[in-house]
């Protein structure tokens, strides 16, 4: 956890600093930003929680005066969401938050768009034109960090599953490749089984089940979003025997990490990858810059991945994360809730009915972002077309190997 | 080729119905024996009952939806009304016990209901089945995001686990429900009133009004009957995963009527038989635990899905059976079909 604030700590005394700039120019505020909220789908619970944070966000004193905040929904194909983003350039949006279907098959919308005077924040997912901004934690090795702590578990060797996310999509691809990069170093780890869970839980379940129906000997699980079904699924084989899971942030997931019974009967792990929160954090930055003309160093900034091992595990007294706490309590939040919906130094506005309702959470007032950011490294097909990728992007961040292999 | 001598078939078929299923089970128990040279964690006991478990989903949706098909209708709502099943299971049942006695006749209730306005608009509307059943699958689904916003909130229920994680004599409860329910939905199609109606309907709807039957009052039910068998797939889906979400359906409507055909039911409508429908469903599961299970690139492994669910379709289905028959009886030539295969899909709209 650490070394992910590091570059953070240092930017507190810049925010207070700036909590002056906000206040100045919001009571002059006279004329509404028209913004669009652009959702390729809705239908699980990461991308609604994203899109709550956001609506709370801009619900928010004083953003509720400043914002007139609309939602379109467009579905996972490319050529809905190109003319959803044409719709809103004819409607003179100031400013569009959008999870893009594509990497680059929105780039020549959005390019018109940015000419037009119109800002563009990605969130999670992004894309390569470089008039858009990227706020994603993609580029901050969930792939290779996750799979080393795999590796790690099994002292460097067994088989595993690899339970990936969509075919085809670029991040299931960035993912993967930083897993593999990894596994490959070590030729005691053997991938007996790989597929694709969709990202879903119940998808990623019966996957999961069909794979151990073939291979009940396996050592370790390296799943990608989904990952509380790979739970699910060892569980209904009625066997005692549970193997170290790697993967996402879901509730149900950290849940069972911290649970005493499972640990004995084998399960250990680590909760990382996509923090729903980076919406929000796109949307203050995109704030920032409408309304007191900040300028970014770059248009593409790496949101800090969230690293939580068993023991890190830590519930929740209240409705926020608090005192390093990180997981709500059984019943609180359904299994396939995403947990890392908090931030506390880039969001602290935000609790649980801001991720749950969409609505503000009572008394709170935005508060400035820290004047710095990181800037994320240039990776080919995610944030930039044809671009030469700067050092080892595979480089671990979170966790060193502790087998050799 | 007349009405007479479709009904005619139809009843020289039970036999071979039964028959049909029981290749299914073969071909299913023999494909696990045989996967065990694929992979060695194959062909034992843990591998049937993981592909019992999985399969059961289908199973219950295919109920339904091979009524709708025997009827020569066909129902593209089940992957939103199961969807829709599940999310108020996990919403309003939640984690007590006793809300299940009045929480799950409530859910197949409401998606019975679901079923039928299909039913209401497929018969007096007369919108085409695939039409109707595909706007009122897009009407709930949108309904279903706009009561949860996105996200189901709800707690999963302990006892609805228990059918999965819960065993007797090392069986998984869920498979005792689905060999009820495959017993009870075969009796209902040839051992009722309602079910030799329903062949009737589908053999030829003009000639089962003339001779006085309820043909809409029929078809009606047979929609209602799938909105419901959904609901319950959704709300066991819930026992399984333990929570529900928005795309919990969308993986089961194809399934769903490719069980029902490669189950031997004649697309056409008319014939065919559930304990089929329970083998296809138990036969795709088993091609697909086995496909994943080989070490190539998922399209590849797509690729051959979709292959094997054709060649299912064209050596499974028994207008085959019958062609090959008539072919045998009479080698004079085949007897056209066309004209009476179009007045049975045609009267019914």
């Amino acid at each position: 956890m650490k070394s992910a604030w590091k570059n953070w700590g240092g930017c507190l005394l810049a925010a207070a600093a700036a909590v002056g700039l906000l206040a100045a120019p919001a009571q002059a505020q006279e004329k509404k930003y028209k913004i669009y909220l652009s959702l390729s789908y809705s239908g699980n619970a990461w991308q609604s929680e994203a899109a709550n944070i956001v609506k709370a966000l801009a619900a928010t004193p004083p953003y509720d005066k400043m914002v007139e905040l609309k939602e379109v929904i467009s579905g996972t194909d490319v050529q809905a969401q190109i003319s959803a983003y044409e719709s809103m350039l004819s409607d003179h949006a100031a400013g569009i938050i959008s999870f893009p279907v594509s990497p680059t098959g929105l780039n020549r919308t959005i390019k018109r768009g940015c000419e037009q005077g119109t800002l563009f924040f990605m969130y999670d997912a992004t894309v390569t034109e470089p008039c858009a901004y990227n706020v994603s934690y993609i580029t901050a090795g969930f792939g290779e960090n996750t799979a080393q702590a795999l590796v790690n578990a099994l002292h460097g060797k067994g088989n595993i599953f690899l339970s990936r996310g969509v075919p085809g999509n670029s991040v299931d691809k960035r993912h993967t490749d930083g897993a593999m990069a990894i596994f490959k170093k070590y030729p005691g780890i053997h991938v007996v089984a790989e597929y694709y869970g969709m990202w879903s839980d119940q998808t990623t379940q019966s996957e999961t089940a069909k794979a151990l129906a073939a291979h009940p000997d396996v050592d370790g699980i390296w799943a990608q979003a989904g990952e509380d079904g790979a739970i699910k699924a060892m569980l209904a084989t009625g066997s005692q025997k549970l193997v170290p899971v790697t993967g996402e942030n879901s509730n149900g997931f950290r849940l069972a990490l911290a649970n005493p019974d499972y640990q004995k009967r084998g399960l250990q792990g680590v909760s990382s990858g996509s923090p729903p929160a980076t919406a929000g954090y796109a949307f203050k930055l995109m704030m920032e810059m409408l309304v007191k003309g900040r300028k970014l160093s770059t248009h593409n900034i790496e949101y800090p991945l969230p690293w939580v091992p068993a023991d890190a595990v830590k519930l929740c007294p209240g409705d926020r994360f608090e005192n390093g706490c990180n997981t709500f309590p059984a019943g609180k939040v359904p299994d396939s809730f995403v947990t890392e919906v908090f931030e506390p130094t880039l969001l602290p506005e935000l609790s649980l009915v801001t991720a749950l309702d969409g609505k503000p959470t009572p008394g709170a007032t935005i508060q400035p972002l820290p004047a710095a950011l990181r800037a994320a490294p240039d990776t080919p097909g995610i944030n930039c077309g044809k671009c030469t990728p700067t050092g080892d992007i595979y480089k671990l961040t979170k966790v060193q190997p502790t087998v050799q292999p | 080729m007349s009405g007479q001598d479709r009904r005619a078939g139809g009843r020289r078929g039970i036999s071979g119905d039964v028959w049909n299923a029981l290749a299914l089970f073969g071909l299913t128990a023999l494909l696990i024996l045989g996967s065990r040279w694929i992979s060695p964690g194959f062909g034992g006991w843990s591998q049937a009952k993981a592909i019992l478990v999985l399969s059961s989903f289908v199973v219950v949706v295919a109920f339904g939806q091979q009524l709708v098909i025997l009827t020569g209708g066909l129902d593209l709502s089940i992957a939103s009304v199961m969807t829709m099943g599940g999310v108020l299971a996990f919403t309003f049942i939640g984690a007590s016990s006793p809300a299940l006695l009045w929480g799950v006749p409530g859910v197949l209730l409401l998606t019975a209901a679901i079923g039928a306005l299909n039913g209401i608009g497929v018969v007096w509307l007369r919108v085409p089945p695939f039409i109707m059943t595909l706007a009122m699958g897009i009407i709930v689904y949108g309904a279903t995001l706009g009561l949860t916003g996105g996200t189901p909130r709800g707690q999963p229920s302990p006892l609805l686990s228990a059918l999965f994680t819960a065993d007797l004599a090392g069986v998984p409860l869920v498979i005792y429900l689905i060999s009820v329910l495959a017993v009870l939905g075969t009796l209902l199609q040839r051992g009722t009133g309602f079910g030799r109606r329903l062949y009737a309907v589908g053999t030829n709807p003009a000639a089962a009004h003339i001779a006085g039957l309820p043909v809409r009052r029929i078809t009606m039910m047979t929609y209602v009957i799938s909105g419901a068998s959904a609901g319950l797939a959704g709300v066991l889906m819930v026992g399984y995963a333990g929570g529900a979400t928005l795309t919990m359906g969308q993986s089961y409507q194809l399934p769903s009527i490719a069980a029902v055909v490669v189950g031997g039911t004649s697309i056409l409508g008319g014939s065919g038989l559930y304990l089929g429908a329970v083998g296809g469903a138990l036969l795709l599961t088993t091609f697909s635990t086995v496909i994943a299970s080989i070490g190539i690139a998922e399209g590849w492994r797509t690729v051959i899905y979709g292959i094997v669910i054709l060649l299912a379709l064209l050596l499974l289905r028994e207008e085959l059976y019958v062609w090959v028959g008539r072919l045998a009886a009479r080698p004079g030539g085949i007897p056209p079909r066309s004209t009476p295969s179009t007045a049975m899909t045609g009267g019914n709209k």
